[in-house]
């Protein structure tokens, strides 16, 4: 046993180390490697691991099957604009909830967390129906709005204005600064890394949301990049796989590359909610 | 409508006038929707749709019209490339094209639409739910536009393009199903290339078909997705229909409507016939990759799709009738166009233009021979053109042929609910989960339910 | 921690003229409305697309209507209801949920639990694993629907390549009855178990380290400092877990839609499809809407109860 016994349990760790992480990665490399296959690979078993020659086409199939230039456009569109509304309507609340003593607080407060825990696919069906009411299907807006305050958003913000020392704002105050002055020039500049951690956050929660647009949107010019991924699927003569695998790409590949530079800012941003 | 709805909408108007004014704040996300955008009527967000829609005074700008389509893939480059040639020839009017999918979710588009006030002004809408969208108001009686003209089409096509004897549909993109045949397979078995022409010859050719290794089927004979159109042939094959005559209820808990699903079920349990997994249109993709790959030597598909196959298959593409039972017998399907009955006049008149150029013999014609789809005009079937590829390329003219036995597909609103209900008890009936019996059963009073609407 | 400040005091003034008292008095009413003008944006918000919602869908559940003619909407009642809870198929999709639910929420956080055990440590390579096990979480539901089910594919699927390279036999995944519901709750949990697991990685390192130090000392086993210490620790974590995946859970559509429509045979088909299906397909928004409650209420109950026990921390932030 003792160092023997103890190398081989290292050696079996690896190895099932190397396979759990397989089990995650491997699925993406196969998206990968199909996305620059021919057809007659693609339907081919048992299959071909490494493609005969690398068919850029398969990109060139996918992004001219729909006006992709505006999906990514809209996309973006969607993502930063509920970002940059989620932030103005986001802030002052939080920074209500965070210094002020008010009537009602805990009771507007307990509110707003009710949002926290309701997923938009339990009352998609109202929600449609009014924006059907005021005549926002199939807008911008209909993607944006219904996320327009985040209660988790405000969660963070509150907390994390929570912590700033008092002295910091009586200072402030002292030099006449107005309330509307801290809160943006001093609170918000010292709550910078929550406001990172909630901007990836939201930013790749709304980059990936296929239900939303898919019920909201039925003209190419507000679709964002989901749906014409998902778009893709239809063809005759059998599922294309190689160009959907193409377009999956588009929509997987920029949050990848995100992810493998701020890997630990996102993984906070996720887990947060958490503490 | 009722008081309190008037309350809701006053309130909800007040409320978003809120919302909206704190947004417009956001000016930077209005100016990108419109640079993205160009559909009009969406940027002016507080004005509801609907009202500006009929408001346009006539000018000499041309009339925009919005036209969805359900065609993926090559056909449905073909209709982008049909638009495009509309639009250059008619200045006065411009067609913008949009693609939603599958006729499933082109459906839910649809509905989507109307609601929210932003639906198109002509739309392919699948055969079986004309019916329904004309029965809940949705769409525009073309009689008056069409003056009689739709006398070009082939009758057998019309069949479902009445509602309560008005015409609302004109026939596009229509098929008819049909049994596609792996011709060096069957000539290299010894059988008949032309293929079967009866249910038991189709038993035959499978079992003479199917391959096995071991215990492992390599090739089976024949396939095809348990959906509700070819069971709808299936039914009419043996000398039934899907309705009874008033429309008020099923007739397929009968001897007809048994018939198929014995039919399928004990091919299934020889091993001769395969039921492709998946659902909805899966399954067909599944059928059509098979029978591409040698893997099944019969299938059955839409018209539809024999472009697509002779292009891909390394094989001779074959295409002949369904195998009869009784009679030979076939639903027709595919889509029609339809015109919105929401949009103003102007557009209203643009869109029968449209519809009118798109089925067409010019166009027909050329469309017909590039996708397999059948040309809907008779002047077009017999047209020199189109006689000359028929001559060259017999497969083409096999579903015209088809349609002297072929019926409409039932169109009553409640169907397309009822369709779904038929096709899952099909599959459990066919996969051994329930008796024929017990499946019959629960389709009947899920139709009792749903026609007596 | 720190106490939330009351409204400033203006100070500082001596001998105020009668001007500056009047300006005092409404900027002194000013200062007690700043809180709720604060608010006020988020809480329209909350207001339009929550709450109002909620009741607006509990008032169309009493109604026959369709998105077709919704001016012309019929009292019905607890109609909706009773016919929708006589109905075999909804039986099917609330059965179809519970199964789907339980599965992935028991798996996915056992699976994670002892993910995070093995992981939580400090080497290299141990973080590297954390984010290949997270990465899925971070991508688009639509991606990794389309991506499975080219991977279950039953005759071209790498999957069945796998198997058969081992000598199985192919499964059938999506296409079968029974398979198609378990290809569904594995795509799940291969989504969700990094979430999870770093989340209880999270927790572990909250843990203080004096209490592990003692057990030590004690020479307590392995198995007792886990049940004795890690996992009364962590039951925090375990219950917020719990309530989030069951949410979640519950509002699974996009791999439903993508990868299966409901079927085989309605074996996949649960609530928020069925919702969709019934809403924006067949004309019936008021069992859609009756559905739509009765999620709801699911929701509800598991909302209450998470700040039942989460309302302390909260408190005591």
């Amino acid at each position: 046993m003792g160092h023997v016994g103890r190398t081989t349990l290292k050696m079996v760790e690896w190895i099932l180390l190397i396979g759990v992480g397989l089990v995650f990665v491997f699925p993406f490399l196969w998206m990968f490697l199909t996305a620059f296959k021919t057809m007659p690979e693609v339907y081919q078993f048992p299959p071909s691991w490494w493609p005969e020659s690398w068919q850029v086409e398969n990109f060139r199939k996918a992004w001219s099957s729909g006006p992709f230039l505006t999906y990514v456009w809209n996309s973006l569109v969607v993502a930063v604009g509920t970002l940059i509304l989620q932030f103005l309507i986001g802030v002052p609340a939080a920074y209500a909830f965070a210094r002020y003593r008010f009537k009602g607080k805990n009771a507007l407060f307990g509110l707003s967390l009710i949002a926290l825990m309701i997923p938009s696919q339990v009352i998609f069906l109202p929600v449609y129906v009014q924006m059907s009411h005021w005549g926002l299907v199939d807008t911008l807006w209909a993607l944006i709005l219904p996320f327009g305050a985040s209660a988790f958003g405000i969660f963070l913000l509150r907390q994390s204005f929570m912590q700033v020392p008092d002295e910091v704002i009586e200072a402030a105050r002292l030099d006449n600064a107005s309330e509307w002055k801290i809160m943006w020039t001093i609170m918000v500049p010292l709550a910078k890394p929550v406001l990172v951690t909630f901007g990836l956050f939201s930013f790749i929660y709304h980059w990936n949301d296929y239900f939303w647009p898919l019920i909201m949107t039925n003209s190419d010019s507000v679709r964002t990049l989901p749906i014409g991924i998902s778009m893709l699927k239809a063809a005759e003569g059998g599922k294309q796989w190689n160009v959907i695998m193409a377009g999956n790409m588009m929509l997987v590949f920029p949050i990848l590359v995100v992810f493998f530079f701020a890997q630990r800012h996102i993984i906070n941003a996720f887990v947060y909610q958490s503490k | 409508m009722k008081k309190e709805e008037i309350f809701v909408k006053k309130f909800q108007a007040s409320m978003v006038a809120c919302v909206l004014s704190v947004t417009a704040i956001l000016a930077g996300c209005g100016t990108n929707q419109q640079a993205s955008g160009g559909n009009q009527g969406t940027t002016n967000t507080a004005a509801p749709a609907q009202t500006t829609a009929s408001a346009q005074p006539a000018s000499d700008k041309p009339v925009e019209i919005d036209f969805w389509y359900a065609l993926g893939g090559r056909n449905g480059e073909m209709i982008q490339e049909m638009v495009k040639k509309f639009n250059e020839t008619h200045k006065d009017i411009v067609v913008k094209a949009a693609y939603q999918g599958n006729y499933y979710e082109n459906h839910s588009k649809v509905l989507a639409a109307v609601s929210a006030g932003n639906q198109p002004d002509v739309t392919m809408v699948e055969v079986g739910s004309i019916g329904a969208f004309a029965d809940a108001k949705v769409l525009e009686d073309l009689g008056p536009y069409t003056n009689g003209a739709e006398s070009k089409y082939i009758p057998g096509l019309l069949g479902n393009s009445y509602w309560k004897d008005k015409l609302y549909a004109i026939p596009f993109n229509r098929s008819t199903p049909l049994l596609y045949l792996n011709r060096d397979m069957l000539k290299a078995a010894g059988l008949d290339p032309e293929g079967p022409k009866t249910w038991e010859e189709l038993r035959e050719f499978s079992k003479a078909l199917t391959k096995k290794e071991g215990d492992k089927t390599s090739t089976y004979g024949f396939s095809t997705a348990i959906d509700i159109w070819f069971y709808e042939a299936l039914v009419f094959q043996s000398g039934g229909s899907i309705l009874t005559e008033d429309n008020k209820a099923l007739a397929i808990n009968s001897e007809q409507g048994k018939a198929p699903i014995a039919f399928w079920t004990s091919m299934l349990k020889e091993g001769i016939m395969k039921a492709p997994p998946g659902e909805k249109y899966n399954a067909w993709d599944v059928a059509k990759q098979d029978f591409l790959n040698g893997q099944v030597g019969m299938i059955f598909t839409s018209t539809g799709d024999l472009r697509g196959l002779k292009e891909n298959a390394k094989f001779e593409v074959g295409a002949a009738f369904l195998p009869a039972n009784k009679n030979y017998g076939a639903p027709t399907g595919g889509a029609n166009l339809v015109v919105l009955a929401k949009s103003s006049d102007e557009e209203k008149k643009a869109s029968w233009e449209f519809i009118n150029w798109m089925t067409d013999t010019a166009q027909t014609v050329p469309f017909s021979l590039e996708s397999g789809y059948m040309p809907v005009t008779t002047e077009a079937v017999e047209s020199a053109e189109m006689k000359a590829a028929y001559e060259k390329e017999p497969n083409f003219q096999v579903a015209v042929k088809q349609l002297e036995y072929a019926s409409p597909r039932p169109m009553v609103p409640g169907y397309k609910e009822l369709q779904e209900v038929i096709m899952t008890e099909l599959q459990r009936a066919v996969m051994g989960q329930a008796t024929v019996e017990e499946a019959l059963q629960k389709a009947d009073e899920k139709g009792q339910k749903l026609l007596k609407k | 921690m720190r106490k939330a400040v009351a409204a400033p005091q203006i100070s500082g003034i001596s001998n105020p003229t009668k001007q500056q008292v009047r300006a005092g008095v409404t900027q002194a009413w000013m200062e007690r409305l700043r809180p709720y003008l604060y608010v006020a944006p988020a809480l329209t918000f909350f207001f339009l697309f929550f709450l109002f919602p909620i009741a607006y869908v509990i008032y169309l559940s009493f109604f026959d209507w369709t998105l077709l003619n919704l001016e012309e909407m019929d009292w019905v009642g607890f109609e909706n209801y009773s016919a929708l809870l006589a109905e075999s198929d909804f039986h099917q999709v609330l059965w179809n949920s519970l199964v789907y639910t339980v599965s992935t929420v028991v798996l996915g956080i056992l699976l994670s639990f002892l993910l995070a055990l093995w992981l939580n440590k400090k080497a290299k390579v141990y973080g590297v694993i954390q984010a290949a096990v997270f990465s899925p979480h971070i991508i688009s539901l639509v991606s990794v629907a389309m991506l499975w089910m080219w991977l279950m594919d039953p005759q071209y699927g790498l999957l069945n390549a796998l198997l058969e390279m081992v000598g199985l036999p192919g499964y059938t995944w999506l296409a079968e009855t029974k398979s198609a519901m378990i290809s569904l709750i594995l795509v799940s949990i291969w989504k969700g178990v990094g979430y999870n697991t770093l989340v209880f990685i999270a927790g572990m390192q909250s843990i203080p380290r004096d209490i592990y130090e003692a057990a030590d000392l004690d020479q307590s086993p392995w198995w007792r400092t886990l049940t004795r210490i890690t996992i009364p620790m962590l039951s925090p974590t375990l219950f917020f877990l719990l309530v989030i995946n069951t949410v979640s859970s519950f509002q699974v559509f996009d791999t439903i839609y993508v990868m299966t429509q409901g079927g085989p045979i309605n074996s996949t088909n649960m609530l928020v499809f069925y919702i969709y299906e019934q809403g924006m397909d067949f004309y019936n928004g008021g069992a859609a809407s009756a559905a739509s409650v009765i999620l709801l209420g699911l929701v509800g109950i598991l909302t209450f109860l998470h700040f039942r026990v989460m309302g302390k921390r909260v408190h005591y932030q």
